[in-house]
């Protein structure tokens, strides 16, 4: 960059930013705030309280998805890891073979194509195998949940394996561990906080995805989200206002140690 | 003294078909127990690849590797007497200095008590008993070498290989670790190969050296070997300063070698075995600046006019120019009770016996 450059000079620049964070910011300010209003107006202010969180505390349902979200999120995410740490493997620790970018691109499937998309189909093929086995668990939606986690798990690992030094490994070998040996005390260990990364972002993915588990659920398998948009499409009450701020901030906490954890030894 | 690694035409091609590269061709090599042998030569010429393959690390396209008598082709680096010391030193991040220096040992399946008792001496070894709970990180440069060494060297291998162990450090700490290597090897008794394109080093260190380029063994033999009667222009060059000349040869019998030296008579010359030599021809000849010295132009084996003086502390190099135009350096040892010629002056040149050599082009 030309030296003496700066962005910030630029006429206007401020401005653009400034609105740009509003866009981001204000409406979840707005949402945060009327979730501690003490009225059931989305627009009058009437002092603060905290009666829409009990509200949704005591609201039996809003448990029982909550619940539900959790442990599909924690399931799936569970498994993407594996797979995904699998997978990271194979793409990584292994000599070049003939269609490696083909593989990279066919694992990074949930990337590419519209989530839409991904969901119509998941709904003619689940709806087919409900119909011809009778079976309507969870089984399908942790199947639909952990494939669409893996990118968001295999992209941190594979970061973090990509970062390892390769000689490690041959030092490893070097030092009399045979290939199993070597990756439980030398690889696996390093890949730890790439493996943690892989799980707190498969896990956020999970939690936040309406349109696939739409598609995929059977009846009585809301999860938070789509239980959320269920209610909000019949009336808006700040109580949702309250259970979308506690949601909020379980996915902060989920990206922030997904942060953290990326961030030392960067 | 017996064989420790015995290589026979070995050699390595990377890739196939257009694109193949040799990496190595036609390496024989025979390395002695006990031995400090080092590996010199340019970046690129094919020192690691010749390491790896003894480390296992990188499987030979054709020749044998013997390792204490035994055939080690198709065995992995986990089944070779042998250990590395990684040009990064490649330091478990996550393990205390106490256990990347045990990790081998735990390996190999040894009591927990020999490992620990192992590791203390080791530790003591390379000074590093104060920093055994440290992690490799809070280590500097010199001391993450001293652990890698001491890693390298607990689970007692036949054979330790060195990666331009010390290339990564600054000139005083280097100077340091060359000797504390050399101790090493006398101490433990272990073979080592050493990898390096530091010439000095080579010299300073080694009980042989073999000098490679573009994946060849070009010579093979002590430093003074190597140093005082290299094979050719390539060694010549590559280790310590020469002059090289292009001269005729005056005569050529059974006597030896004289060469005609531009603005005097003739010098006598060595000349490598087997090399034949046509009155008339012109050769390259080879001087090293220490091995002549200014004399009173009466005694002159050549004289030549003085260019340039350049002072280097110890010593002073003297640029000069001989009749036929070509450039000659001359070392000189800086004494206090001496006075540095000027430039344009004309002096007298004395070449110490056997100073001059023809080599191989
Ligand atoms: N895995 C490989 N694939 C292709 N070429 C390689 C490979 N490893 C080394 N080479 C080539 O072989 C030559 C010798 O490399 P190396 O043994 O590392 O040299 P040195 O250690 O003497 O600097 C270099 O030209 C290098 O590019
Ligand atoms: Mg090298």
């Amino acid at each position: 960059m030309a030296k003496g450059f700066d962005v910030r000079r630029l006429p206007g620049f401020a401005s653009v930013a400034l609105l740009t964070i509003a866009l981001l910011y204000v409406p979840i300010v707005i949402l945060v705030v009327f979730s501690f209003n003490d009225s059931i107006s989305q627009s009058q202010w009437a002092g603060f309280s905290m009666r829409w969180y009990e509200t949704a505390m005591n609201n039996a349902t809003v448990r029982d998805v909550s619940i539900r979200s959790l442990w599909l999120a924690g399931v799936s995410a569970g498994f993407a890891t594996v797979l995904a740490t699998l997978a990271a493997l194979g793409t990584t620790r292994v000599g070049r073979f003939p269609g490696q970018t083909m593989i990279y691109a066919l694992i990074n499937q949930p990337l590419m194509v519209p989530e839409i998309v991904t969901g119509i189909a998941l709904l003619i093929v689940v709806a087919f195998v409900k119909v011809q086995t009778g079976y309507t668990g969870m089984g399908y939606m942790v199947l639909a949940h952990t494939a669409f986690c893996i990118p968001f798990a295999y992209l941190p690992i594979r970061a973090r394996l990509e970062t390892l030094d390769p000689n490690l490994e041959i030092a490893a070998a070097d030092l009399y561990a045979g290939p199993v040996r070597a990756f439980w005390h030398i690889t696996l260990p390093l890949l730890v906080p790439g493996i943690m990364a892989g799980f707190m972002l498969g896990f956020v993915t999970s939690l936040d995805t309406v349109v696939i588990t739409e598609f995929v659920k059977s009846a009585g398998q809301e999860t938070l989200p789509t239980y959320m948009l269920g209610q909000i499409r019949r009336s808006t009450t700040p109580e949702m206002n309250a259970v979308a701020t506690l949601f909020l901030l379980l996915s902060l906490v989920f990206v922030t140690a997904f942060f953290l954890i990326t961030r030392k030894r960067g | 003294m017996s064989a420790e690694i015995e290589i026979s035409g070995l050699s390595k091609v990377f890739g196939q078909g257009a694109g193949a590269f040799h990496a190595l061709s036609g390496i024989y090599l025979t390395i002695e127990t006990g031995e400090f042998f080092t590996l010199l030569g340019p970046s690129g010429c094919g020192k690691t690849t010749l390491l790896r393959m003894i480390a296992g690390f990188e499987q030979p396209t054709a020749g044998t590797l013997r390792i204490n008598g035994e055939e080690v082709a198709g065995k992995g680096p986990n089944a070779r007497p042998v250990n590395t010391v990684f040009q990064n030193y490649a330091l478990f991040p996550h393990m205390s200095v106490r256990d990347n220096i045990g990790f081998g040992l735990k390996m190999l399946g040894r009591p927990r008590a020999e490992v620990a008792a192992t590791v203390d001496e080791m530790l003591r070894l390379v000074r590093m008993e104060a920093m055994a709970t440290r992690k490799p990180s809070e280590l500097s440069g010199g001391q993450q070498q001293r652990v890698a060494l001491a890693r390298a060297l607990a689970p007692r291998p036949r054979v330790l290989l060195l990666d331009e162990p010390l290339s990564a450090l600054d000139l005083k700490l280097r100077k340091e670790m060359q000797s504390e290597l050399k101790r090493l090897q006398v101490e433990t008794g272990i073979t080592f190969v050493f990898v390096t394109h530091d010439q000095e080093e080579a010299l300073t260190m080694s009980d042989r050296i073999a000098v490679m380029n573009a994946g060849r063994i070009l010579q093979l033999g002590t430093p003074h070997e190597i140093y005082n009667t290299p094979s050719d222009r390539f060694v010549a060059g590559f280790i310590g300063d020469t002059n090289v000349l292009s001269l005729a040869v005056a005569s050529s019998g059974v006597d030896g070698v004289t060469l005609a030296v531009p603005g005097a008579g003739t010098l006598p010359a060595a000349s490598l075995d087997g090399l034949t030599l046509l009155v008339g021809q012109t050769v390259t000849a080879v001087v090293r600046p220490e091995q002549a010295r200014l004399c009173p132009l009466a005694e002159a084996d050549l004289t030549a006019t003085l260019e340039q003086t350049v002072f280097f502390g110890t010593d002073t190099h003297l640029h000069l120019r001989l009749a036929d135009g070509q450039g000659f350096i001359l070392r000189r040892q800086n004494a206090a009770d001496e006075v540095d010629p000027a430039p344009g002056d004309r002096l007298g040149l004395r070449l110490a016996r056997g100073a001059l050599r023809v080599l191989r082009d």
